[in-house]
Protein backbone atom coordinates (compact mmCIF):
# COMPACT_ATOMS: atom_id res chain seq x y z
CA UNK A 1 0.00 0.00 0.00
CA UNK A 2 1.43 3.41 -0.91
CA UNK A 3 2.36 5.55 2.06
CA UNK A 4 -0.42 8.02 2.71
CA UNK A 5 1.44 11.27 3.23
CA UNK A 6 -1.63 13.10 4.44
CA UNK A 7 -2.09 11.01 7.55
CA UNK A 8 0.05 10.36 10.59
CA UNK A 9 2.33 7.62 9.33
CA UNK A 10 2.52 4.18 10.82
CA UNK A 11 4.82 1.35 9.72
CA UNK A 12 4.91 0.51 6.01
CA UNK A 13 2.99 -2.69 6.53
CA UNK A 14 1.44 -4.51 9.42
CA UNK A 15 -0.48 -7.74 9.87
CA UNK A 16 -2.97 -9.05 12.34
CA UNK A 17 -1.56 -11.79 14.59
CA UNK A 18 -2.53 -15.43 13.97
CA UNK A 19 -5.24 -16.55 16.30
CA UNK A 20 -4.74 -19.98 17.81
CA UNK A 21 -7.75 -21.52 19.41
CA UNK A 22 -7.42 -23.97 22.33
CA UNK A 23 -8.16 -27.65 21.61
CA UNK A 24 -11.45 -27.62 23.45
CA UNK A 25 -12.72 -24.56 21.55
CA UNK A 26 -15.99 -25.36 19.78
CA UNK A 27 -16.88 -22.71 17.25
CA UNK A 28 -20.47 -22.44 16.09
CA UNK A 29 -21.41 -24.48 13.00
CA UNK A 30 -24.77 -24.60 11.25
CA UNK A 31 -24.83 -28.37 11.65
CA UNK A 32 -26.16 -27.99 15.16
CA UNK A 33 -29.49 -27.01 13.58
CA UNK A 34 -29.51 -23.71 15.45
CA UNK A 35 -28.51 -20.24 14.38
CA UNK A 36 -25.46 -18.46 15.72
CA UNK A 37 -27.76 -16.54 18.03
CA UNK A 38 -29.71 -19.49 19.39
CA UNK A 39 -32.74 -17.33 20.14
CA UNK A 40 -33.28 -16.62 16.45
CA UNK A 41 -35.29 -18.73 14.03
CA UNK A 42 -34.16 -18.99 10.39
CA UNK A 43 -36.78 -16.42 9.35
CA UNK A 44 -36.07 -13.96 12.17
CA UNK A 45 -34.39 -10.63 11.54
CA UNK A 46 -32.25 -8.93 14.11
CA UNK A 47 -34.07 -6.14 15.98
CA UNK A 48 -33.57 -2.82 14.23
CA UNK A 49 -32.84 0.45 15.99
CA UNK A 50 -33.34 3.42 13.69
CA UNK A 51 -32.98 7.07 14.62
CA UNK A 52 -32.86 10.27 12.58
CA UNK A 53 -31.29 13.66 13.06
CA UNK A 54 -27.94 12.86 14.67
CA UNK A 55 -25.93 15.01 12.26
CA UNK A 56 -27.01 18.63 12.70
CA UNK A 57 -25.02 19.96 9.75
CA UNK A 58 -26.62 17.58 7.26
CA UNK A 59 -29.93 18.20 5.50
CA UNK A 60 -30.99 14.75 6.62
CA UNK A 61 -29.34 12.03 8.65
CA UNK A 62 -30.10 8.63 10.11
CA UNK A 63 -28.44 5.97 12.23
CA UNK A 64 -29.22 2.26 12.11
CA UNK A 65 -28.22 -0.59 14.39
CA UNK A 66 -28.84 -4.27 13.76
CA UNK A 67 -27.27 -5.53 16.99
CA UNK A 68 -23.63 -5.44 15.92
CA UNK A 69 -24.03 -3.79 12.53
CA UNK A 70 -23.92 0.01 12.93
CA UNK A 71 -24.21 2.54 10.13
CA UNK A 72 -24.62 6.31 10.00
CA UNK A 73 -25.85 8.22 6.98
CA UNK A 74 -25.77 11.91 6.13
CA UNK A 75 -27.65 13.39 3.17
CA UNK A 76 -26.72 16.73 1.66
CA UNK A 77 -28.82 18.32 -1.02
CA UNK A 78 -30.23 19.12 -3.35
CA UNK A 79 -27.23 21.32 -3.96
CA UNK A 80 -25.92 22.78 -7.21
CA UNK A 81 -23.56 20.69 -9.29
CA UNK A 82 -20.01 22.09 -9.27
CA UNK A 83 -19.26 21.50 -12.91
CA UNK A 84 -22.22 22.98 -14.77
CA UNK A 85 -20.33 22.61 -18.03
CA UNK A 86 -21.22 18.94 -18.22
CA UNK A 87 -24.29 19.74 -20.24
CA UNK A 88 -27.77 20.51 -19.10
CA UNK A 89 -29.70 17.65 -17.63
CA UNK A 90 -33.32 17.99 -16.70
CA UNK A 91 -32.86 15.38 -14.02
CA UNK A 92 -30.84 15.74 -10.84
CA UNK A 93 -28.20 13.22 -9.87
CA UNK A 94 -27.81 11.01 -6.85
CA UNK A 95 -24.30 10.38 -5.57
CA UNK A 96 -23.77 7.72 -2.97
CA UNK A 97 -20.52 7.08 -1.10
CA UNK A 98 -20.06 4.37 1.48
CA UNK A 99 -16.99 3.97 3.65
CA UNK A 100 -16.15 1.31 6.17
CA UNK A 101 -14.38 2.71 9.21
CA UNK A 102 -10.94 1.16 9.69
CA UNK A 103 -12.07 -0.51 12.93
CA UNK A 104 -15.40 -1.75 11.59
CA UNK A 105 -14.29 -5.23 10.55
CA UNK A 106 -12.34 -8.00 12.25
CA UNK A 107 -9.37 -7.29 9.99
CA UNK A 108 -8.42 -3.63 9.90
CA UNK A 109 -9.52 -1.91 6.72
CA UNK A 110 -7.50 0.67 4.79
CA UNK A 111 -8.15 4.39 5.05
CA UNK A 112 -8.55 4.87 1.33
CA UNK A 113 -11.66 3.68 -0.47
CA UNK A 114 -11.01 0.27 -1.96
CA UNK A 115 -12.72 -1.50 -4.84
CA UNK A 116 -15.33 -3.18 -2.65
CA UNK A 117 -16.49 0.16 -1.27
CA UNK A 118 -16.60 1.69 -4.74
CA UNK A 119 -18.72 -1.21 -5.98
CA UNK A 120 -21.04 -0.93 -3.00
CA UNK A 121 -21.45 2.78 -3.64
CA UNK A 122 -22.55 1.99 -7.20
CA UNK A 123 -24.98 -0.66 -5.97
CA UNK A 124 -26.53 1.78 -3.52
CA UNK A 125 -26.91 4.50 -6.15
CA UNK A 126 -28.59 2.05 -8.48
CA UNK A 127 -30.92 0.82 -5.79
CA UNK A 128 -31.96 4.25 -4.53
CA UNK A 129 -32.25 6.23 -7.78
CA UNK A 130 -35.58 4.70 -8.91
CA UNK A 131 -37.21 5.83 -5.70
CA UNK A 132 -36.11 9.48 -5.73
CA UNK A 133 -37.94 12.10 -7.79
CA UNK A 134 -34.84 13.40 -9.53
CA UNK A 135 -36.86 15.38 -12.07
CA UNK A 136 -37.75 17.85 -9.34
CA UNK A 137 -34.21 19.20 -9.00
CA UNK A 138 -32.43 19.62 -12.34
CA UNK A 139 -28.83 20.83 -12.37
CA UNK A 140 -28.60 19.69 -8.75
CA UNK A 141 -27.06 16.83 -6.91
CA UNK A 142 -27.99 14.91 -3.80
CA UNK A 143 -25.03 13.45 -1.89
CA UNK A 144 -25.51 10.46 0.37
CA UNK A 145 -22.58 9.62 2.63
CA UNK A 146 -22.64 6.42 4.67
CA UNK A 147 -20.08 5.35 7.25
CA UNK A 148 -20.11 1.78 8.52
CA UNK A 149 -18.97 1.94 12.14
CA UNK A 150 -19.24 -1.77 12.81
CA UNK A 151 -19.94 -4.62 10.41
CA UNK A 152 -21.41 -8.00 11.36
CA UNK A 153 -22.11 -9.67 8.06
CA UNK A 154 -21.58 -8.19 4.61
CA UNK A 155 -25.16 -8.83 3.44
CA UNK A 156 -26.65 -7.14 6.45
CA UNK A 157 -24.39 -4.12 5.87
CA UNK A 158 -25.63 -3.66 2.33
CA UNK A 159 -29.26 -4.12 3.34
CA UNK A 160 -28.90 -1.73 6.27
CA UNK A 161 -27.25 0.81 3.93
CA UNK A 162 -30.35 0.87 1.72
CA UNK A 163 -32.60 1.28 4.73
CA UNK A 164 -30.62 4.01 6.44
CA UNK A 165 -30.10 5.96 3.20
CA UNK A 166 -33.86 5.99 2.47
CA UNK A 167 -34.69 7.19 5.95
CA UNK A 168 -32.03 9.91 5.75
CA UNK A 169 -33.36 11.02 2.33
CA UNK A 170 -36.87 11.24 3.75
CA UNK A 171 -35.57 13.13 6.79
CA UNK A 172 -33.91 15.61 4.41
CA UNK A 173 -37.29 16.27 2.84
CA UNK A 174 -36.28 15.01 -0.59
CA UNK A 175 -39.36 13.86 -2.45
CA UNK A 176 -39.43 10.17 -3.16
CA UNK A 177 -41.87 7.78 -4.79
CA UNK A 178 -41.39 5.38 -1.90
CA UNK A 179 -38.94 4.37 0.81
CA UNK A 180 -36.46 1.65 -0.11
CA UNK A 181 -36.12 -1.13 2.45
CA UNK A 182 -33.15 -3.49 2.27
CA UNK A 183 -33.02 -7.10 3.39
CA UNK A 184 -30.48 -9.90 3.12
CA UNK A 185 -30.55 -13.67 3.35
CA UNK A 186 -27.94 -16.43 3.24
CA UNK A 187 -28.16 -19.97 1.95
CA UNK A 188 -26.48 -22.09 4.61
CA UNK A 189 -26.25 -25.87 4.47
CA UNK A 190 -27.39 -27.28 7.78
CA UNK A 191 -26.36 -30.85 7.17
CA UNK A 192 -23.30 -32.55 5.71
CA UNK A 193 -23.77 -34.88 2.70
CA UNK A 194 -23.49 -38.63 3.40
CA UNK A 195 -20.15 -38.92 1.53
CA UNK A 196 -18.41 -37.19 4.42
CA UNK A 197 -20.12 -39.13 7.20
CA UNK A 198 -16.72 -39.96 8.68
CA UNK A 199 -16.44 -36.34 9.84
CA UNK A 200 -16.52 -36.23 13.61
CA UNK A 201 -18.18 -32.82 13.85
CA UNK A 202 -21.38 -34.02 12.22
CA UNK A 203 -24.23 -34.39 14.65
CA UNK A 204 -27.23 -33.96 12.37
CA UNK A 205 -28.47 -36.86 10.23
CA UNK A 206 -27.25 -36.60 6.68
CA UNK A 207 -29.63 -35.98 3.78
CA UNK A 208 -29.69 -37.85 0.48
CA UNK A 209 -26.30 -38.43 -1.07
CA UNK A 210 -24.88 -35.53 -3.12
CA UNK A 211 -27.50 -32.76 -3.06
CA UNK A 212 -27.87 -30.62 0.03
CA UNK A 213 -30.76 -28.23 0.13
CA UNK A 214 -29.42 -25.24 2.02
CA UNK A 215 -31.57 -23.51 4.54
CA UNK A 216 -32.44 -19.86 4.13
CA UNK A 217 -31.14 -17.82 7.06
CA UNK A 218 -32.60 -14.32 7.03
CA UNK A 219 -30.25 -11.48 7.99
CA UNK A 220 -27.21 -13.69 8.55
CA UNK A 221 -24.39 -12.43 10.73
CA UNK A 222 -20.64 -12.82 10.16
CA UNK A 223 -20.31 -16.30 11.70
CA UNK A 224 -23.23 -17.64 9.67
CA UNK A 225 -21.91 -16.09 6.44
CA UNK A 226 -18.69 -18.07 6.78
CA UNK A 227 -20.64 -21.24 5.97
CA UNK A 228 -22.89 -19.84 3.29
CA UNK A 229 -23.13 -21.27 -0.21
CA UNK A 230 -24.69 -18.10 -1.56
CA UNK A 231 -26.52 -15.01 -0.49
CA UNK A 232 -29.07 -12.52 -1.68
CA UNK A 233 -29.62 -8.83 -0.92
CA UNK A 234 -32.88 -7.24 -1.96
CA UNK A 235 -33.82 -3.56 -2.12
CA UNK A 236 -37.57 -3.20 -2.28
CA UNK A 237 -40.14 -0.40 -2.37
CA UNK A 238 -42.94 -1.69 -0.12
CA UNK A 239 -45.79 0.65 -1.06
CA UNK A 240 -45.26 0.23 -4.78
CA UNK A 241 -44.43 -3.46 -4.47
CA UNK A 242 -41.42 -3.02 -6.74
CA UNK A 243 -37.87 -4.26 -6.39
CA UNK A 244 -35.14 -1.74 -7.11
CA UNK A 245 -32.11 -3.97 -6.77
CA UNK A 246 -31.28 -7.64 -6.38
CA UNK A 247 -27.78 -8.85 -5.66
CA UNK A 248 -27.40 -12.62 -5.62
CA UNK A 249 -24.01 -14.32 -5.20
CA UNK A 250 -22.88 -17.91 -4.85
CA UNK A 251 -24.77 -20.93 -6.07
CA UNK A 252 -28.36 -21.86 -5.40
CA UNK A 253 -31.20 -23.56 -7.21
CA UNK A 254 -33.91 -21.42 -8.81
CA UNK A 255 -36.51 -22.61 -6.31
CA UNK A 256 -34.40 -21.53 -3.36
CA UNK A 257 -33.80 -18.11 -4.89
CA UNK A 258 -37.50 -17.43 -5.52
CA UNK A 259 -38.32 -18.62 -2.03
CA UNK A 260 -35.71 -16.32 -0.51
CA UNK A 261 -36.98 -13.39 -2.58
CA UNK A 262 -40.46 -13.96 -1.11
CA UNK A 263 -39.01 -14.10 2.41
CA UNK A 264 -37.05 -10.91 1.77
CA UNK A 265 -40.14 -9.10 0.50
CA UNK A 266 -42.03 -10.09 3.66
CA UNK A 267 -39.12 -8.92 5.78
CA UNK A 268 -38.92 -5.62 3.88
CA UNK A 269 -42.56 -4.97 4.74
CA UNK A 270 -41.72 -5.38 8.42
CA UNK A 271 -38.68 -3.11 8.05
CA UNK A 272 -40.91 -0.54 6.31
CA UNK A 273 -42.99 -0.29 9.49
CA UNK A 274 -39.84 0.42 11.53
CA UNK A 275 -38.72 3.08 9.03
CA UNK A 276 -42.10 4.81 9.19
CA UNK A 277 -42.05 4.76 12.96
CA UNK A 278 -38.60 6.39 13.05
CA UNK A 279 -39.67 9.12 10.62
CA UNK A 280 -42.88 9.85 12.54
CA UNK A 281 -40.84 10.15 15.74
CA UNK A 282 -38.57 12.70 14.06
CA UNK A 283 -41.56 14.79 13.02
CA UNK A 284 -42.86 14.72 16.59
CA UNK A 285 -39.46 15.88 17.81
CA UNK A 286 -39.47 18.79 15.38
CA UNK A 287 -42.89 19.91 16.60
CA UNK A 288 -41.55 20.02 20.14
CA UNK B 1 -38.84 62.85 3.27
CA UNK B 2 -37.77 60.45 6.03
CA UNK B 3 -35.44 57.61 4.99
CA UNK B 4 -37.10 54.22 5.43
CA UNK B 5 -35.81 52.14 8.31
CA UNK B 6 -34.60 48.64 7.49
CA UNK B 7 -35.78 45.87 9.72
CA UNK B 8 -34.76 42.23 9.37
CA UNK B 9 -35.96 39.01 10.87
CA UNK B 10 -33.29 37.56 13.18
CA UNK B 11 -32.38 34.77 10.74
CA UNK B 12 -31.89 37.23 7.86
CA UNK B 13 -29.82 39.50 10.06
CA UNK B 14 -27.67 36.53 11.04
CA UNK B 15 -26.96 35.75 7.41
CA UNK B 16 -26.18 39.35 6.41
CA UNK B 17 -24.14 40.47 9.41
CA UNK B 18 -23.03 37.38 11.30
CA UNK B 19 -20.46 39.15 13.44
CA UNK B 20 -22.82 41.97 14.41
CA UNK B 21 -25.64 39.50 15.13
CA UNK B 22 -23.26 37.68 17.40
CA UNK B 23 -22.10 40.83 19.17
CA UNK B 24 -25.68 41.66 20.14
CA UNK B 25 -25.69 38.50 22.24
CA UNK B 26 -22.20 38.60 23.68
CA UNK B 27 -22.64 42.14 25.03
CA UNK B 28 -25.45 40.70 27.17
CA UNK B 29 -23.15 37.88 28.31
CA UNK B 30 -24.84 35.05 26.40
CA UNK B 31 -24.54 33.35 23.01
CA UNK B 32 -27.21 32.67 20.38
CA UNK B 33 -27.63 29.08 21.58
CA UNK B 34 -28.37 30.30 25.11
CA UNK B 35 -25.05 29.36 26.72
CA UNK B 36 -23.02 31.65 28.94
CA UNK B 37 -19.68 32.71 27.51
CA UNK B 38 -17.66 30.25 29.60
CA UNK B 39 -20.06 27.31 29.43
CA UNK B 40 -19.17 24.03 27.75
CA UNK B 41 -21.84 22.05 25.97
CA UNK B 42 -23.28 18.88 27.55
CA UNK B 43 -20.76 16.08 27.11
CA UNK B 44 -21.30 12.32 27.15
CA UNK B 45 -18.76 9.50 26.88
CA UNK B 46 -19.61 5.87 26.06
CA UNK B 47 -17.05 3.05 26.21
CA UNK B 48 -16.91 -0.19 24.27
CA UNK B 49 -19.29 0.73 21.47
CA UNK B 50 -17.53 -1.19 18.68
CA UNK B 51 -16.95 -4.89 19.32
CA UNK B 52 -14.65 -5.43 16.31
CA UNK B 53 -12.10 -2.98 17.74
CA UNK B 54 -9.63 -3.75 20.55
CA UNK B 55 -11.13 -0.77 22.33
CA UNK B 56 -13.55 1.97 21.41
CA UNK B 57 -15.25 5.08 22.73
CA UNK B 58 -17.85 7.57 21.55
CA UNK B 59 -17.74 11.16 22.75
CA UNK B 60 -20.48 13.76 22.21
CA UNK B 61 -19.81 17.43 22.93
CA UNK B 62 -23.05 19.17 21.99
CA UNK B 63 -23.63 18.38 18.33
CA UNK B 64 -20.10 17.10 17.67
CA UNK B 65 -19.88 13.29 17.81
CA UNK B 66 -16.62 11.36 17.48
CA UNK B 67 -16.27 7.56 17.50
CA UNK B 68 -12.77 6.24 18.16
CA UNK B 69 -11.64 2.67 17.56
CA UNK B 70 -8.27 1.10 18.38
CA UNK B 71 -6.95 -1.80 16.29
CA UNK B 72 -3.75 -3.62 17.25
CA UNK B 73 -1.63 -5.22 14.55
CA UNK B 74 1.93 -6.50 14.36
CA UNK B 75 4.77 -4.95 12.39
CA UNK B 76 8.54 -4.82 12.18
CA UNK B 77 10.03 -2.08 14.34
CA UNK B 78 12.07 0.80 12.95
CA UNK B 79 15.80 0.07 12.66
CA UNK B 80 16.74 2.86 15.04
CA UNK B 81 14.13 1.88 17.62
CA UNK B 82 14.07 -1.93 17.65
CA UNK B 83 12.24 -2.25 20.95
CA UNK B 84 9.54 0.35 20.39
CA UNK B 85 6.06 -0.11 18.99
CA UNK B 86 3.95 2.39 17.10
CA UNK B 87 1.07 4.60 18.21
CA UNK B 88 -0.71 5.98 15.14
CA UNK B 89 -3.57 8.40 15.85
CA UNK B 90 -5.67 9.80 13.02
CA UNK B 91 -8.78 11.93 12.86
CA UNK B 92 -11.20 11.42 9.95
CA UNK B 93 -13.31 14.38 8.92
CA UNK B 94 -15.51 12.87 6.23
CA UNK B 95 -17.99 14.73 4.02
CA UNK B 96 -20.72 12.96 6.00
CA UNK B 97 -20.18 15.00 9.14
CA UNK B 98 -20.36 18.42 7.51
CA UNK B 99 -20.61 20.05 4.09
CA UNK B 100 -17.32 21.85 4.85
CA UNK B 101 -15.38 18.70 3.99
CA UNK B 102 -15.04 17.41 0.46
CA UNK B 103 -14.60 13.75 -0.46
CA UNK B 104 -11.05 12.66 -1.14
CA UNK B 105 -7.81 12.81 0.83
CA UNK B 106 -7.86 14.38 4.32
CA UNK B 107 -8.44 18.13 4.34
CA UNK B 108 -5.98 20.56 5.91
CA UNK B 109 -8.08 20.75 9.04
CA UNK B 110 -8.10 16.97 9.43
CA UNK B 111 -4.35 16.82 8.93
CA UNK B 112 -3.82 19.64 11.42
CA UNK B 113 -5.98 18.01 14.10
CA UNK B 114 -4.37 14.59 13.57
CA UNK B 115 -0.89 16.09 13.82
CA UNK B 116 -1.83 18.12 16.91
CA UNK B 117 -3.11 15.02 18.68
CA UNK B 118 -0.08 13.02 17.56
CA UNK B 119 2.14 15.71 19.05
CA UNK B 120 0.25 15.70 22.36
CA UNK B 121 0.51 11.90 22.64
CA UNK B 122 4.19 11.76 21.69
CA UNK B 123 5.54 14.79 23.54
CA UNK B 124 3.56 14.04 26.71
CA UNK B 125 4.85 10.47 26.57
CA UNK B 126 1.38 9.15 27.23
CA UNK B 127 2.45 5.62 26.41
CA UNK B 128 5.90 4.09 26.71
CA UNK B 129 6.31 2.57 23.27
CA UNK B 130 8.64 -0.07 24.75
CA UNK B 131 5.52 -1.62 26.32
CA UNK B 132 4.45 -2.51 22.79
CA UNK B 133 7.52 -4.61 22.05
CA UNK B 134 6.96 -8.31 21.33
CA UNK B 135 10.37 -9.48 20.14
CA UNK B 136 13.14 -6.91 19.95
CA UNK B 137 14.15 -6.13 16.41
CA UNK B 138 11.61 -8.53 14.96
CA UNK B 139 8.03 -7.71 15.98
CA UNK B 140 6.20 -4.94 17.79
CA UNK B 141 2.58 -3.93 18.25
CA UNK B 142 1.10 -1.11 16.17
CA UNK B 143 -1.86 0.64 17.72
CA UNK B 144 -3.97 2.30 15.05
CA UNK B 145 -6.14 4.81 16.88
CA UNK B 146 -8.71 6.12 14.42
CA UNK B 147 -11.19 8.79 15.46
CA UNK B 148 -14.07 9.13 13.00
CA UNK B 149 -16.13 12.30 13.23
CA UNK B 150 -19.75 11.29 12.78
CA UNK B 151 -21.27 14.74 13.26
CA UNK B 152 -19.43 18.07 13.22
CA UNK B 153 -20.51 21.10 15.25
CA UNK B 154 -17.21 22.73 16.12
CA UNK B 155 -14.46 21.92 18.61
CA UNK B 156 -13.27 18.72 16.97
CA UNK B 157 -9.95 18.81 18.83
CA UNK B 158 -11.48 18.41 22.30
CA UNK B 159 -13.90 15.71 21.18
CA UNK B 160 -11.29 13.72 19.24
CA UNK B 161 -8.71 13.86 22.05
CA UNK B 162 -11.30 12.83 24.65
CA UNK B 163 -12.46 9.92 22.46
CA UNK B 164 -8.87 8.80 21.84
CA UNK B 165 -7.95 8.92 25.54
CA UNK B 166 -11.15 7.11 26.54
CA UNK B 167 -10.40 4.37 24.00
CA UNK B 168 -6.72 4.03 24.97
CA UNK B 169 -7.63 3.64 28.62
CA UNK B 170 -9.49 0.40 27.94
CA UNK B 171 -7.32 -1.24 25.29
CA UNK B 172 -6.95 -4.95 25.87
CA UNK B 173 -4.45 -6.86 23.73
CA UNK B 174 -4.04 -10.64 23.75
CA UNK B 175 -0.63 -11.74 25.01
CA UNK B 176 1.42 -12.79 21.98
CA UNK B 177 3.87 -15.65 21.59
CA UNK B 178 6.68 -15.33 19.10
CA UNK B 179 7.44 -18.48 17.15
CA UNK B 180 9.82 -18.61 14.16
CA UNK B 181 8.71 -15.37 12.61
CA UNK B 182 4.98 -15.57 13.30
CA UNK B 183 3.06 -14.00 16.10
CA UNK B 184 0.31 -16.06 17.65
CA UNK B 185 -2.35 -15.06 20.12
CA UNK B 186 -4.90 -17.22 21.85
CA UNK B 187 -8.44 -17.04 20.60
CA UNK B 188 -11.82 -18.01 21.93
CA UNK B 189 -13.04 -17.37 25.48
CA UNK B 190 -13.16 -13.90 26.89
CA UNK B 191 -10.10 -11.73 27.36
CA UNK B 192 -8.88 -11.94 30.96
CA UNK B 193 -5.84 -10.67 32.80
CA UNK B 194 -4.18 -14.02 32.14
CA UNK B 195 -4.39 -14.07 28.36
CA UNK B 196 -4.34 -10.34 27.67
CA UNK B 197 -2.77 -7.13 28.90
CA UNK B 198 -3.91 -3.53 29.22
CA UNK B 199 -1.90 -0.41 28.46
CA UNK B 200 -0.13 1.47 31.20
CA UNK B 201 -0.82 5.11 30.38
CA UNK B 202 1.70 7.39 32.04
CA UNK B 203 -0.44 10.48 31.52
CA UNK B 204 -3.98 11.18 30.38
CA UNK B 205 -4.13 14.56 28.66
CA UNK B 206 -7.48 16.19 27.97
CA UNK B 207 -8.14 19.57 26.42
CA UNK B 208 -10.38 22.62 26.49
CA UNK B 209 -10.71 24.91 23.48
CA UNK B 210 -11.73 28.56 23.44
CA UNK B 211 -12.54 30.93 20.58
CA UNK B 212 -11.13 34.46 20.59
CA UNK B 213 -13.04 37.45 19.26
CA UNK B 214 -10.60 40.26 18.69
CA UNK B 215 -12.94 43.16 18.16
CA UNK B 216 -15.08 42.48 21.19
CA UNK B 217 -12.25 41.03 23.32
CA UNK B 218 -14.45 38.11 24.30
CA UNK B 219 -13.34 34.56 24.91
CA UNK B 220 -15.93 31.84 24.29
CA UNK B 221 -15.55 28.34 25.62
CA UNK B 222 -16.26 25.36 23.36
CA UNK B 223 -17.18 27.16 20.12
CA UNK B 224 -19.78 25.55 17.88
CA UNK B 225 -19.44 25.56 14.11
CA UNK B 226 -21.01 29.02 13.58
CA UNK B 227 -18.88 30.58 16.32
CA UNK B 228 -15.75 28.93 14.88
CA UNK B 229 -16.37 30.39 11.45
CA UNK B 230 -16.64 34.00 12.71
CA UNK B 231 -13.97 33.79 15.40
CA UNK B 232 -10.60 35.48 14.94
CA UNK B 233 -8.57 32.81 16.65
CA UNK B 234 -8.64 29.80 18.97
CA UNK B 235 -6.76 28.67 22.07
CA UNK B 236 -6.53 25.01 23.08
CA UNK B 237 -5.21 24.16 26.52
CA UNK B 238 -4.25 20.54 27.21
CA UNK B 239 -3.78 19.37 30.79
CA UNK B 240 -2.96 15.99 32.28
CA UNK B 241 -4.60 14.33 35.26
CA UNK B 242 -2.33 16.08 37.78
CA UNK B 243 -3.19 19.52 36.41
CA UNK B 244 0.13 20.00 34.62
CA UNK B 245 0.07 21.58 31.20
CA UNK B 246 0.67 19.21 28.28
CA UNK B 247 0.19 21.71 25.53
CA UNK B 248 -1.02 25.19 24.68
CA UNK B 249 -1.93 25.98 21.08
CA UNK B 250 -3.03 29.38 19.93
CA UNK B 251 -4.00 29.74 16.31
CA UNK B 252 -5.41 32.60 14.31
CA UNK B 253 -4.67 36.27 13.96
CA UNK B 254 -6.22 37.39 17.23
CA UNK B 255 -4.07 38.66 20.05
CA UNK B 256 -4.77 38.03 23.69
CA UNK B 257 -3.18 39.28 26.87
CA UNK B 258 -1.48 37.22 29.56
CA UNK B 259 -4.41 37.58 31.96
CA UNK B 260 -6.71 36.15 29.30
CA UNK B 261 -4.34 33.20 28.90
CA UNK B 262 -4.35 32.61 32.66
CA UNK B 263 -8.14 32.74 32.74
CA UNK B 264 -8.27 30.18 29.97
CA UNK B 265 -5.91 27.85 31.84
CA UNK B 266 -8.06 28.12 34.98
CA UNK B 267 -11.21 27.43 33.00
CA UNK B 268 -9.49 24.52 31.27
CA UNK B 269 -8.52 23.02 34.64
CA UNK B 270 -12.15 23.02 35.75
CA UNK B 271 -13.33 21.65 32.44
CA UNK B 272 -10.83 18.78 32.30
CA UNK B 273 -11.73 17.75 35.87
CA UNK B 274 -15.38 17.67 34.81
CA UNK B 275 -14.47 15.67 31.72
CA UNK B 276 -12.49 13.10 33.72
CA UNK B 277 -15.45 12.64 36.05
CA UNK B 278 -17.72 12.02 33.05
CA UNK B 279 -15.23 9.55 31.55
CA UNK B 280 -14.86 7.51 34.71
CA UNK B 281 -18.60 7.32 35.32
CA UNK B 282 -19.13 4.77 32.55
Amino acid sequence: MATDRKRVAGPESSVAPLVEYPIDHQPWTPFTEKRHDSHRQPEDLRPIYLKTGLISEANGSAYIELEKTKLTCGVYGPRPVKRAGQGFSDRGTLNCEIKFATFSCVKRRGTMRDAQEKELSQILSQGLTPAVRLELFPKSNVDIYITVLESDGWGSCVAAAFTVASVALAHAGIEMLDLVAGCSASYVPTSIPSTTSTSSTSEAPSEGAGSITPQIFMDADLEEEKFQQGSIVLAYMPSLNQTTHVLQTGKAEGAIISQSVEHCVEACNKIFAVMNHALLESIDQKKV
Amino acid sequence: MATPAFTFTPSTFQKLHPAEFFRRFTTEGVRPDGRLLDAFRPTTVHHGVISTANSSAMVRIGGTTVVCGVKAEVAEPKLDAPDQGYLVPNVELSPMCSSKFRPGPPSEQAQAVSEAINRVLKESKVLDLKDLCIEEGKAVWVLYVDAVCVAYDGNIFDAALAAIMAALKNVRIRKPTYQEGTIKVSGGSTATDENSFTLNLARAPLSATFAIFDTTLTILADPNVTEESISDGQISITLDETGLLCGVTKIGAASCSQSVMRDCVQSAKKRTLQLRAIMSQQ
